[in-house]
């Protein structure tokens, strides 16, 4: 009786929860049901059955492809928010759509912050775009994630840096195609400058005697972007890499040189503890506010600050040295998901990386073509991007490692704590030491 | 309530001006909000910092409207139909099954009471994935449905716990005498003890209504289109690597405030009367 | 024998009300708890989550975790903020419950009002907060130093004990709200006439708080802090936005650590297992919640 009268139960509300659900589509809903209650009877054997790659890809290609005679869908993901980017993007895109039958690229914007996210979901769910434009430093991680295709011999990419190249190839195999470089560089605000009669910094005691006049009540000397994340490794690691340190060997003499000088650039006052809250953006916005004398950053600043603070004159240098000259390569790549669409995206990578279409974008990004051929003519000799193109000589690549992330908290983590002065720079360097030697083995 | 004394005129006034003190207090972060809102990037950087804008920025305000792929009007009504279907369905499952709970001691009531609970507890780097999972293999995916199934799971077990309360404040001579009038278990439920748990529905609506508007990760995470997608995701169009834009952002904060409170402005007037009005006499 | 026939037929009517919303919670939440259980006992990283064989390595992520101080930092975390944030939040909210429930002219329209901070979105409130917190551009630091309480800007969120002071504030505020609606709601549940009778025996102001107030707004006290306690103890907005765990990791959670685990690290089987602490943990004020609520209801 009782189990009767539970049955019956069951079924009334199956159709409750159809109703309640399918907002006018019950039969969709009932499904719902069906499905979610299978997957939990089944949970075990659901969690294996996730990762069976065959059907994967059959499946993601008998969604997007369309049937012969239309254009099949392309689809990419990307995380630019500013709007110039997304603009230029999608000109060159609908450049490509009008240039040809065959496919139809349409591209979607997913937040950086959710984009490893939706990245890693989306790999667990098979529901992928065909085409990802990713930070270079990721690419490693989500090629042992086994989502991307294998490029090799499918593009030229002999005459890109050798930096980029190496950012997307793993076990000597292409994964990934640059989309372009940046890297971080010394902003300085003349005026400043002048009015201190400071000479432009070349090497780490110049810079701290010129961070040191600079400073004043309103204006701190330097700032550098310092959250603890991927962004602020990004800035830390040139500093690391001009002692002669390595990612992956910092607990010696030069780690904790390069930790050192950071502190004392907080110890002295001539930098902000705030920038551990600081995006590079921020960083940007203190540094044409004026509060901020001189920044380390990128190049895909310079088309907002020209445009926001159009009097404010500034120039940009290498960042100063310790015993050597040293940045840090940034950018995206294009991979291609495989089980996708991948001759569609291929088509659509062959034709975005054309040398027009690369130059059009470099343009209106604020970046520097990963291709050497194209970036050594892409600015005149005056354009504030040419010191880009120099310290671009001397910049080199996170990784690649399928762990970097890893790796890369250790990193920011050390100089938060030197910053924050939660730690001495020997300490930090030994824990962060101590973490990266149980990562990299 | 009106044998209630009134309180005199003179604490009328004080209690007043202490009131709107409180009120000030606590809604200052609104209104600094809302100025920084109105003040140019360079403005909000000033040290001392002004308490109103010396030059008026409305800038950040149109960009809301202008910047094509994000629509703030559109991105509003997305954020709308998702809380009323979630709030429908959480209140539809979660009065009649916070009645059950308060008025049936039926076996393994402890059980379920304690599952609403666990589904309160869990962070959502554990529901992401496999709900994502989930609305893939229904194909609701990418559309509002996902968000909003998703959104009720925080509705439906607050509400129960919730109602539950105001259910068994509720005396049973109450129930006794509808079942004499010749209502059964179901039109007692309906006739009787609705009406006297109204307040606490509607605070069940509101407080549903608001974990769905305030929700960030589902709506990110189950709908990738812009177009179909909650006004909260609106917020990292101004906060990322580019930087914090705080007059951008505490404009998106105001137009993402503004047309909630004043619907809850207006509504107040029947939810607080609702909330008084609705004491159960004992 | 007749009395389980009785019960059957009156008692388990309640079933009937209760299943569809139990139904709905266990498709859309309960699978995930059972992935996330299982997951916990495997291995799964970047390279085996796609592709690749998934080993059970049972507790093995549990026992790593006690070697892990963000782990051990963010637990740590976590209770102290649920705690400190529910004295204050409660005792404010209740305060303001009792003065609003004063029959003046205004009351009923500024508590309408007050309700305001718990219907924004927790993002902006956050957003919110970390511009009120700015060590140069706060407003909170300006004023401090006008009324000459401090010399010198306190950098609120690049300092290890401030960062978490200035997150217990954010949530105290969006708390008061939460706190003072629900006991507002709980005290129009206590007949007047009770009041009355109170002060014709003479009681004051204070006793006929301790012994009408308090006593009968047990259940609502007990769910507003249980489920203030829940809410709270899973926080991760607020902290994503303010601080995103830092400065040094030091005001990591629980939450946060996990989605940073999962999400970030792409330590997923690592994420999984520090959400199922924090599971275990509300697992337990769960079971003691439904103890004292539904004492006394079964002689």
């Amino acid at each position: 009786m009782k189990r009767k009268k539970i049955t019956a139960l069951l079924a009334v509300f199956a159709m409750t929860v159809s109703l309640a659900a399918g907002c006018g589509n019950a039969e969709k809903a009932g499904t719902v049901a069906d499905n979610a209650a299978a997957d939990n009877a089944e949970s075990s054997v659901e969690s294996n059955s996730d990762e069976a790659p065959e059907e994967t890809g059959q499946e993601t290609a008998g969604e997007e492809n369309a049937p012969s005679g239309e254009a099949q869908a392309v689809t990419i993901w990307y995380y630019w928010e500013t709007e110039g980017h997304q603009v230029a993007l999608d000109q060159v895109i609908q450049d490509y759509n009008g240039s040809q039958d065959s496919y139809e690229v349409t591209a979607k914007y997913v937040p950086f912050a959710d984009f490893k996210k939706q990245l890693s979901i989306g790999a667990s769910a098979d529901e992928l775009p065909d085409i990802a434009i990713l930070d270079s430093p990721d690419h490693a991680s989500y090629v042992e994630m086994g989502i991307f295709e294998d490029l090799t011999g499918k593009f030229d990419v002999g005459s890109y840096y050798e930096g980029t190249v190496n950012s997307c190839t793993v076990d000597g195999k292409l994964y990934g195609v640059p989309f372009g470089v940046n890297c971080l560089a010394l902003y300085y605000n003349e005026d400043m400058l002048n009015e201190a009669g400071c000479s432009v910094p070349t090497t780490w005691e110049e810079l701290m005697t010129t961070a040191k006049a600079l400073t004043t009540d309103s204006v701190t000397g330097l700032a550098l972007c310092s959250v603890q994340n991927e962004e602020g490794t990004f800035n830390f690691v040139p500093w690391l890499w001009s002692t002669g340190a390595t990612s992956y060997d910092i607990n010696n003499e030069n780690g904790i040189r390069a930790l050192s000088f950071i502190q004392s650039l907080i110890e002295e006052e001539v930098m902000s503890k705030e920038c551990i809250n600081w995006t590079q953006g921020d960083v940007m916005n203190q540094f044409i506010s004026g509060n901020v004398a001189m920044m380390e950053n990128g190049p895909w600043q310079i088309p907002t600050m020209q445009q926001e603070a159009p009097d404010l004159n500034w120039k940009v240098t290498l960042i100063p040295k310790d015993s050597e000259y040293s940045s840090v390569l940034g950018g995206e790549n294009y991979a291609v998901i495989n089980g996708g669409n991948v001759e569609g995206a291929l088509d659509f990578l062959n034709y975005a990386t054309s040398e027009e279409k690369v130059k059009f974008l470099m343009d209106k990004f604020g970046y520097i073509s990963a291709d050497k051929s194209i970036a050594e003519n892409q600015f005149e000799a005056d354009s504030p991007y040419q010191p880009f193109v120099e310290e671009l000589n001397y910049a080199m690549p996170r990784g690649p490692l399928a762990e970097w992330p890893g790796v890369s908290d250790a990193i920011s983590l050390a100089f938060n704590q030197v910053i924050t002065g939660t730690a001495t720079p020997e300490d930090a360097a030994a824990e962060a030491q101590a973490t990266i030697d149980g990562i990299v083995k | 309530m009106d044998e209630e004394k009134k309180l005199t005129k003179n604490k009328n006034i004080l209690f007043g001006i202490i009131s709107v003190i409180i009120l000030c207090a606590l809604l200052f972060p609104l209104y600094w909000a809302f100025i920084t809102s109105l003040k140019t990037e360079q403005e909000i950087f000033l040290n001392p910092p002004t308490f109103y804008p010396h030059v008026l920025n409305t800038k950040s305000y149109a960009a809301q409207v202008e910047t094509g792929d994000f629509n703030m009007f559109r991105s509003f009504a997305n954020s709308f139909v998702i809380s009323i279907g979630a709030t429908f369905i959480a209140v539809l499952l979660a009065v009649p099954a916070s009645y059950g709970i308060a008025k049936y001691h039926f076996k393994g009531r402890k059980v379920m009471l304690l599952s609403f609970l666990v589904t309160q507890m869990l962070p959502v780097s554990v529901l992401l994935t496999p709900m994502f999972i989930m609305f893939k293999n229904i194909h609701v995916y990418n559309t509002w449905i996902a968000a909003v199934l998703a959104d009720a799971t925080i509705g439906i077990p607050f509400s129960v716990l919730i109602l539950k309360n105001y259910f068994s404040s509720i005396p049973k001579d109450l129930e006794e005498a509808a079942y004499l009038d010749g209502c059964n278990k179901f039109t007692a439920f309906i006739r009787i003890l609705i009406p006297i748990a109204k307040p606490g529905v509607m605070v069940c609506a509101i407080f549903s209504f608001l974990y769905a508007w305030g929700d960030l990760a589902y709506g990110m995470t189950f709908i990738l289109d812009q177009e179909r997608r909650p006004i909260t995701a609106g917020i990292f169009n101004f906060m990322g690597q580019y930087g914090t834009k705080w007059s951008y952002l505490t404009a998106f904060a105001v137009v993402t405030i503004i047309p909630v409170a004043l619907i809850f402005i207006f509504m107040q007037k029947y939810i607080v009367s609702g909330m008084t009005s609705g004491a159960v006499k004992g | 024998m007749k009395k389980i026939k009785n019960m059957f037929r009156y008692e388990n009517v309640g079933i009937l009300f209760v299943f569809p919303a139990f139904l709905y919670m266990l498709v859309f939440v309960g699978y995930p708890i059972i992935r996330n259980i299982i997951l916990s006992f495997q291995d799964v990283g970047a390279g085996n989550l796609v592709r690749g064989t998934k080993n059970f390595i049972l507790f093995e992520n549990y026992a790593e975790l006690f070697g892990d101080s963000v782990f051990r930092i963010s637990l740590f975390n976590t209770l102290k903020y649920t705690v400190l944030c529910l004295i204050f939040q409660f005792m404010i909210g209740f305060m303001l419950a009792l003065f609003f429930n004063q029959r003046f002219t205004l009351a009923k329209p500024v508590r309408g009002i007050l309700l305001v901070p718990w219907m924004i979105p927790v993002t902006v409130t956050a957003l919110m907060f970390k511009l009120l917190f700015a060590t140069d551009i706060g407003v909170i630091n300006y004023i401090l130093r006008s009324l000459h309480l401090i010399q010198k800007n306190i950098e609120w969120l690049t300092t290890p004990g401030t960062a978490m002071f200035a997150l217990i504030c954010a949530n105290v505020w969006i708390g008061i709200p939460f706190n003072m609606i629900l006991i507002s709601t709980g005290l129009t549940t206590i007949p007047k006439e009770l009041y009355e009778s109170a002060s014709i025996d003479g009681a004051n102001k204070v006793q006929t708080f301790f012994n009408i107030t308090l006593p009968l707004l047990k259940p609502t006290i007990e769910s507003v802090l249980i489920l203030g306690f829940i809410y709270t103890f899973k926080v991760y907005d607020l902290v994503y936005v303010m601080t995103s765990g830092g400065p040094v990791n030091s005001t990591h959670m629980l939450s946060t650590y996990s989605y940073k685990l999962s999400f970030e690290m792409f330590k997923y089987s690592k994420g999984s297992a520090v959400a199922n602490v924090l599971l275990a943990i509300l697992l337990v004020v769960g079971i003691f919640y439904i103890k004292i609520t539904t004492q006394g209801e079964e002689e």
